[in-house]
């Protein structure tokens, strides 16, 4: 019994850290805190259900896919809609909202093409492996393979390449990363998309085990932001965390709690946790 | 007579003591800086002198009061007001306004008086205003009373700011680095303000990096090093004491080490 | 100075003019219109909360939850303790604001995003809770068939009728708008006394505020408070109109809604929440026609007006204003400038 609870924890874990991470990094590079960010997982997964299920090409073809479509639409938002408005307005609310009408939009969008049904497609692979007393399907174990892949991808990318650590210097102090000659409308372009992609590459792989509907984005939004508040905004470790965290006590709520009261719990115990760290587990002080 | 006596205070960030049992007192009137190298602690010591941090432990005692880790306001009713250094004003409100809005601490009214516009509320408000306008006027500042503050240029916003502190009617104000980033002529000016603030009856504590200045204004100086009190004396005293040189060179050995 | 206070008194006296007497006349009977008239009203006060968190300069997504709160303690007061509606929907009022102390006295500590976040999390927290606590709430099936509002009488004296004995629909849009006329007067005198000077100053800075004596903590709480219980009252009123209430009855969509009418009314004027509010919940019923395209033209429209006019429709009006002032500045320079040159020549 433990042991399926941790192996449904970690499986929703590392899932929950790859929304949080692009969350956490669309926050750090531009101060915006990213609410289509669910909408974006959800388009993600749309287009996989599109590319794999309704036109039947490889899998590894459908996530490619994604991973372009939510990079133009990260580009388009960040060129056309996020920089006019941050280069004109005073007040730190204004990219906010703005990001609250993105979701809407967004929201519409998917409605419109893709319909209310649920969806879903095939799966990957098949198969059950048995870990201690645990049971692990073949196709969530590859969800978890393949965001550990991206998570250590972009870690790695962070760490050791030259756009890496532009983006770091860009996350640490903008004005300091311009002086040091750092360009930051095309960083800031690219962090933007990166965030985008890692939301819908989330959802391309989650769509393969339990499908999607165009309203799932504002609850994803909202267990995105759950996350970032446990590990503390605009930091990488902390959106790791923070995802990892929040899938594991959610396996536990529903082991323990089978009627709807998990995340009542969550959001309680969230209230008091920040009332003793307002700032997460890593955060920056008013990050 | 002390107005303020600081006794064994500390703060430890984690395992790291940023102040350690720093004791030191401020007598009524005088002018006295707190020195110390780039990370000596001086901001923490601030902060904790004017409770906008916790204290881990230690006392600091005003007019025979203990008010370290009240609420920031708390310590300011009392008589203890702190400056910031020039970004810090209500950006947004005229230069007159930031003033008239520090006078709160004198407000004789009550919230429900303010918001009914009470009669003690207008005088207050009359009588606000013309004391702001006095203020700024000391400062040399009057004539750009009515701009937004946001548009003032780096002199008149330190000006500013003092002006907004001396407008809570302090007795002992406290200067966060009130000389940084400024040129010699600027500092000039500024220490003359100081001087005609000390005038006023008030007694003045100040953290500050640039030394001359340091030299020429303080009565008495305590000297910082690593979080611990390694001097305090008179400015020739200081000058001329081994382990103040030591801290600043060594300080400087490293930097250029690096 | 003198013309202006006329003109202010004009527009106001116009506006109540055609809120009190024209617009009933014209949808008297027109049941749909005279609905969203009401339904905007009652938005519009549960708007001006979430516009005064943000002038303390907070990002409120939590009036949803506020809003809810104040829903169901009306409907349990009514339909548990017999209450009438008339000190129910008070209580609901007072309720919404105890909890918004007791909540927004550790959260108003975070700022920005956090504040924002947590707050959005409280509307969730608030819809579980509903659901969850099925013995008070009905859980998921909600409290139905709740009366409508009795009279109101005083001393024998009957200052309101029984709603069910007349047009509801007229009285709930009269009753509307007095509680609408009620809250902008308030918060009007709110944001022009000496506390609205003080809201400004957390604004713009805390630290500062709090150094020259300011009680920051104390402001945070009691424009909280106020806050919640614009939302209590707008609640309780928005559950009476519908004689029912469930979880879903405000979700985290209508939060950030509520958000979002205030920033595009303008976040730097009172009366922005109403316009906001009107404008856009008006133009979202009156898109109902494009069906599925409603949602995304009502979305590339409220992008559009942020992109175009970042601090609110109300900033229009400003925008005249300004420029008048600034000819009438230039004017001024040229004037000195020829008078210079003559003395020069």
């Amino acid at each position: 019994m433990t042991e399926q609870v941790i192996v449904n924890g970690i499986y929703s874990g590392v899932q929950y850290a790859l929304i949080a991470l692009g969350l956490t990094l669309i926050f750090a590079l531009m101060n915006v805190l990213n609410f289509a960010h669910g909408q974006m997982y959800v388009l993600g997964a749309f287009v996989t259900y599109y590319v794999y299920g309704v036109l039947g090409l490889p899998f590894w073809l459908a996530l490619v896919a994604t991973a372009l479509t939510l990079g133009i639409v990260g580009v388009l938002f960040e060129k056309f809609l996020f920089r006019p408005v941050l280069r004109r307005s005073s007040r730190e609310e204004s990219s906010m909202l703005l990001a609250a009408g993105t979701a809407l939009l967004l929201e519409s969008l998917i409605l419109i093409v893709f319909g209310e049904k649920h969806r879903g497609v095939p799966s990957v692979v098949s198969g059950v492996i048995k870990i201690g007393d645990a049971y692990l399907p073949m196709g969530r174990l590859l969800v978890i393979v393949l965001s550990a892949i991206l998570i250590g991808g972009f870690i790695l990318f962070m760490q050791y390449t030259k756009p890496g650590r532009a983006l770091r210097a860009l996350a640490q102090d903008r004005e300091a990363a311009q002086l040091q000659g750092v360009d930051v409308g095309t960083y800031s372009m690219i962090g933007f998309a990166m965030g985008a992609m890692l939301a819908g590459m989330a959802g391309a792989m989650l769509v393969a085990i339990s499908g999607v509907n165009s309203g799932l984005g504002t609850w994803i939004s909202i267990k995105a932001f759950i996350m970032v508040m446990i590990g503390g905004a605009g930091v990488v470790s902390g959106a790791i965390v923070g995802g990892l965290i929040l899938g594991m006590i959610e396996s536990i709520g529903y082991q323990m709690l089978p009627g709807g009261e998990t995340y009542l719990f969550i959001f309680i115990g969230l209230i008091i946790f920040l009332a003793i760290r307002p700032h997460g587990l890593m955060g920056k002080p008013w990050g | 007579m002390s107005i303020l006596e600081v006794r064994q205070l500390t703060k430890r960030f984690g395992g790291l003591a940023a102040v350690n049992e720093v004791s030191f007192n401020v007598e009524a009137g005088e002018i006295l800086s707190i020195i110390g190298p780039n990370g000596a602690g001086k901001s923490t010591l601030f902060k904790l002198i004017s409770s906008f941090l916790r204290a881990t432990s230690g006392e600091v005692i005003y007019e025979g009061e203990n008010i370290v880790s009240k609420a920031p306001h708390i310590v300011a009713r009392k008589g203890v007001v702190r400056t910031f250094q020039e970004t810090t004003i209500f950006k947004e409100m005229t230069a007159l306004d930031n003033v008239v809005i520090a006078h709160h601490l004198r407000s004789r009214a009550s919230l429900a008086g303010f918001y009914w516009a009470s009669r003690t509320a207008k005088e207050d408000e009359a009588q606000f205003r013309e004391s702001a306008e006095e203020i700024l006027n000391y400062l040399g500042i009057g004539h750009v009373g009515n701009e937004i503050a946001r548009n003032l240029p780096h002199g008149y916003l330190r000006a500013l700011g003092m002006a907004i502190g001396l407008a809570a009617q302090p007795k002992l104000l406290l200067f966060d680095e009130p000389f940084a980033g400024m040129n010699h002529e600027e500092t000039q000016q500024a220490v003359k303000q100081v001087y005609g603030i000390r005038d006023r009856g008030l007694t003045v504590l100040l953290v500050e990096h640039d030394m001359p200045a340091v030299m020429k204004i303080s009565d008495r100086i305590v000297v910082l090093n690593f979080g611990q009190k390694i001097a305090e004396g008179t400015p020739t005293e200081i000058q001329d004491n081994e382990q103040v040189i030591e801290a600043y060179l060594g300080r400087e050995d490293e930097e250029i080490g690096l | 100075m003198m013309k202006t206070t006329t003109s202010k008194l004009a527009v106001l006296g116009i506006a109540l003019v055609v809120v009190l007497v024209i617009l009933p006349l014209i949808f008297s009977g027109k049941l749909y219109y005279m609905g969203v008239l009401t339904t905007a009203m009652a938005l519009s006060i549960a708007a001006a909360g979430v516009w005064l968190t943000f002038y303390i300069g907070r990002i409120n997504i939590g009036q949803g939850a506020f809003a809810l709160i104040g829903g169901y303690a009306c409907a349990i007061l009514i339909m548990k303790a017999e209450m009438s509606f008339w000190i129910a929907m008070p209580l609901a009022g007072v309720f919404s604001a105890i909890i918004g102390v007791l909540i927004g006295y550790p959260i108003l500590r975070l700022r920005g995003v956090y504040f924002a976040m947590i707050t959005l999390s409280l509307t969730e927290t608030a819809r579980l809770s509903a659901q969850s606590l099925s013995s008070l709430t009905g859980g998921a099936k909600g409290i139905i068939n709740i009366p409508l509002p009795g009279a109101l009488e005083i001393f024998g004296f009957t200052l309101i009728p029984d709603f069910s004995t007349i047009d509801s629909h007229l009285a709930f849009y009269y009753l509307a708008a007095v509680l609408l006329i009620a809250t902008y007067a308030a918060m009007y005198r709110l944001v022009n006394s000496r506390i609205g000077w003080l809201f400004r100053s957390l604004q713009q800075n805390e630290d500062l505020a709090s150094s020259i004596g300011v009680n920051i903590a104390m402001l945070r709480v009691i424009a909280f408070a106020i806050s919640s219980f614009l939302a209590g009252i707008g609640g309780a009123f928005f559950v009476a109109v519908q004689q029912s209430v469930y979880p879903n009855t405000f979700q985290v969509q209508d939060s950030v809604y509520f958000m979002l009418y205030c920033f595009l009314g303008g976040l730097g004027y009172v009366f922005g929440p109403i316009v906001g509010t009107f404008v856009l919940f008006l133009s979202f019923e009156g898109l109902q026609g494009l069906n599925e395209y409603q949602p995304l033209v009502y979305s590339v429209l409220m992008i559009a007006l942020m992109l175009w006019l970042p601090n609110g429709l109300l900033s229009l009006g400003e925008g005249r204003r300004d420029k008048a002032a600034r000819s009438a500045a230039s004017a001024k320079d040229a004037n000195v400038a020829d008078s210079d040159a003559k003395a020069k020549g």
